[in-house]
């Protein structure tokens, strides 16, 4: 099926359905003065959970969401027959605008491109414009997953890919973060130069040196208390911030049971995320539970999710790297002080060819919530005129 | 002398408890599930959905919970130093041979207080030539019917020092332990502390302890390295074990709460987080449906929630940020271990000597991590072997030495 538009309507039916799992909500207790300590807190949940069920409105949510420019077309993708992705296509109306893939990880989804889109195609001769196109990855919010096991970097990049050839954008950039990034690494490497011509990422993470190959890298910490400084956030995160990933990446079908079954179960999973990876962001309720709700009404269900830890890591047998070299395409990074895996600036030139570089004061992972005239800021300077990544795509530099 | 707070305890969960289990049943949403899965992305999806079918509409709670109750079970008030009093839940059977050696027997997680009903008859059963014992066999704080501390910070000393609070004002001055899993650790707890004076020896069925580093234990360090059948399956289970068995302990260990609150909420968010490991920790036991529902349901109708279990992980870790030996060291305190194969984690047999002063040795050819429920005559001829006369512990507890 070619391009169709897409309209959010989640049935009255799921409406209700969700009501009565709220109305049976069981919570645990919490020790005294756990504060954020042992996960997300008893009151923040309760608070939450009561807004959920008697002031948050997910038909306003609905309509606001569907006055973005959706839709669905079918992707073939080899060995997995077709699978129907679901994306926003918005274009510019500077008709040489840059055709840019904005792609999200986990727990985010195609709505942190929200804020982005006013800067990003908004036409003038101070900067560059872009026609953005934000996928939903295969098996989050309206896309479908795939129904077999062995769905991997190479198969989520050729979707990503085969997405923009559709759309006519034979050749295009690239945005991301989370598994935006990781996955942009594999897009790099698979259409580096052909399709995708430059790639940006707010999570600008990558292997460790080797002593070997890369002594002056490898020893930077040594003497380097800046490089230090980065490597120990990096630490606490690993040891500890980093549960779910290891649960996700070796046993996503038993986490999901709680994340499909359970209300409650799968807003503590997330929001605990969405508060501890951020730079004091000031969600509202309401932003949450949209957020939320994006997962709980996802069409293959939050389970289908995480199974994309298992499938880039080989169930955590090695990491999401394997199988993309480094690309030699333009690499553009931004550097958000809250972001939870930092590594020292100098192993970037090892994740790809560092044409840019930008270093915030204020925002966390979630880059493009948090704070998007920043990151649409970089992009602009990443591609406007006079920027190292200017006229990548020929024909199209984003002016007009 | 003071009036005793100890209370028989009678399984009763209440109807409205029952009637919201029943309504989730019902209001369950199950995930979807990659093609032939099987195990390798946790517990599949058919096991699963036919669980929890049963346990909507086939599983009799009743009828486990009267079964339960034949259990000779109290409860007792026990004071921790800077905890308050917490009122603890325990299986109390006491065998008939007068001089029978008092044993307290440790649960882990997701164990409970029931993994002892296998063993327990054979324990206390009166055998000429092998010793008996009386059992305790305590709900850890937070699991089972026992309260749950309310403060963080409960951690080995105070495991510690419930235990040894219990076994002394059921009038065991001395006595022995019997744990795996947490069961495990908190034995070298409780031996650390109270060892000799009260805790006479112990044993253990699951041989874990820290690596050996080339500074404290040079020796050591090489076995992994021999040519030899056991240090090979002890590499292959250490590398498993950290590639794909710790998402739950990390998760455990680091964000206790954000886990607790699925496993509060849904039934089958809980029934798949310990299935999976009922079945994967185990040594191919073939676990019947309504076993499966009854033990996830004590985890269901904890007294402090099943949320509360959890946060043992965190508090003996400290967050993720040391190991669960930290606070103890080894001790002369004579200590047996029992070698099952389908153990998540087995070392060099040489480790165990870092944790204590082995004397008695056995090894299976069957068996997994729930030992005393899997293999409950092999571990209980196992203690008897090792407490009875001519064996290595024989007589530790004065007065006690199993035979009349």
């Amino acid at each position: 099926m070619s391009e169709q538009p897409f309209t959010l309507a989640i049935p009255d039916a799921d409406l209700e359905y969700l009501r009565k799992k709220l109305d049976v909500v069981r919570l645990p207790d919490e020790l005294d003065g756990a504060g954020w300590q042992y996960g997300a807190p008893l009151a923040h949940i309760q608070r939450l959970l009561a807004h959920w069920k008697d002031g948050f409105d997910w038909r306003k949510a609905e309509a606001e969401i569907n006055k973005l420019a959706m839709f669905t077309r079918d992707v073939d993708v080899e060995g997995f027959g077709t699978l129907n992705i679901h994306y926003l296509h918005q274009k510019s109306e500077v008709k040489n605008a840059i055709p840019l893939l904005f792609v999200h990880g986990w727990p985010g989804h195609f709505l942190e491109v929200r804020k982005l889109l006013p800067i990003l195609t908004a036409k003038s001769p101070d900067h560059p414009s872009f026609h953005v196109v934000a996928v939903s990855l295969p098996g989050f919010a309206f896309s479908e997953g795939p129904k077999k096991p062995g769905f991997e970097g190479r198969q989520y990049a050729e979707v990503l890919n085969k997405v923009m050839l559709a759309l006519g954008y034979n050749e295009y950039v690239y945005q991301g973060g989370d598994w935006g990034h990781l996955l942009g690494a594999h897009v790099a490497h698979q259409y580096g130069h052909k399709h995708v011509k430059a790639w940006h990422s707010n999570m600008p993470c990558y292997r460790a040196p080797k002593l070997l190959s890369n002594p002056f890298l490898t020893l930077e910490p040594y003497y380097s208390a800046a490089a230090r400084q980065r490597i120990s956030k990096s630490a606490k995160y690993r040891v500890t911030g980093s549960g779910y990933f290891l649960e996700q990446a070796t046993k996503p079908q038993t986490i999901g049971y709680s994340l499909a079954d359970s209300p409650v179960g799968l807003l503590a999973w997330i929001y605990e995320k969405l508060v501890a990876w951020t730079d004091e962001y000031p969600w509202t309720d309401d932003e949450v539970l949209e957020w939320i709700s994006v997962y709980w009404f996802s069409r293959d269900g939050p389970a289908a999710s995480v199974r994309i830890y298992h499938a880039l890591t080989g169930g955590s047998t090695h990491d999401s790297f394997a199988g993309a070299a480094r690309s030699t395409i333009p690499l553009g990074v931004s550097y958000f002080p809250k972001e939870i895996i930092q590594l020292p600036k100098s192993w970037t030139q090892l994740l790809g060819n560092v044409v840019f570089e930008s270093e915030h004061d204020k925002g966390g992972h979630f880059a493009a919530t948090e704070q998007p005239e920043a990151l649409a800021g970089d992009l602009r300077k990443m591609y406007g005129k006079g920027g190292p990544a200017h006229g990548v795509v020929p024909g199209r530099n984003g002016y007009d | 002398m003071a009036t005793t707070t100890e209370r028989p305890f009678t399984l009763s969960v209440p109807p409205a408890e029952l009637e919201l289990l029943q309504k989730k049943l019902e209001l369950v949403r199950l995930p979807d599930e990659l093609e032939n899965a099987g195990w390798d992305y946790g517990a599949p999806l058919s096991d699963i959905r036919r669980l929890v079918a049963r346990w909507r509409d086939g599983f009799d709670w009743h009828k486990s919970e009267t079964e339960i109750n034949k259990l000779p079970m109290f409860t007792r008030d026990i004071d921790v130093d800077g905890f308050g009093t917490l009122n603890i839940h325990y299986v109390h059977q006491k065998s008939a041979v007068k001089n029978a050696i008092p044993l307290l027997f440790v649960h882990g997680w997701p164990g409970h207080f029931l993994e002892v009903k296998n063993v327990l008859p054979h324990l206390t059963a009166i055998s000429g030539d092998r010793p008996s014992f009386h059992v305790v066999a305590i709900s850890l704080p937070g699991f089972g019917f026992s309260e749950a501390p309310k403060k963080s910070g409960f951690a080995g000393r105070q495991y510690a020092n419930v235990f040894n609070k219990l076994m002394l004002s059921l009038g065991y001055e001395e006595y022995v332990y019997q744990g795996g899993d947490w069961g495990h650790m908190l034995g070298a707890h409780v031996v650390y502390h109270y060892g000799h004076k009260h805790l006479k020896a112990w044993h253990s069925n699951m041989p874990f302890y820290r690596r050996p580093t080339l500074f404290s234990n040079p020796l050591l360090t090489l076995e992994e390295h021999l040519p030899t059948q056991a240090a090979r399956v002890a590499v292959e289970k250490l590398t498993h074990w950290r590639q794909k068995g710790i998402g739950y302990y990390t998760e455990h260990a680091t964000k206790p709460q954000t886990i607790g609150y699925g496993l509060s909420d849904s039934p089958a968010g809980l029934l798949s987080w310990i299935y999976e490991k009922l079945v994967s920790w185990s040594d191919q036991y073939p676990w019947t449906d309504d076993e499966v529902l009854e033990w996830i349901s004590i985890y269901w109708f904890s007294r402090a929630g099943p949320a509360a279990s959890i946060r043992i992980y965190y508090e003996m870790t400290g967050g993720n940020t040391h190991d669960t030996f930290e606070g103890t060291a080894r001790t002369t305190v004579p200590l047996g271990i029992s070698y099952f194969p389908g153990e998540l984690l087995l070392p060099p047999k040489s480790w165990m000597q870092m944790v204590g002063k082995v004397v008695f040795e056995s090894e299976h050819d069957k068996g997994g991590h729930f030992a005393a429920y899997e293999q409950p005559e092999k571990l209980a001829d196992d203690l008897r072997r090792m407490f009875g006369r001519g064996g290595p512990a024989f007589g530790v507890v004065h007065g006690h030495e199993g035979y009349d």
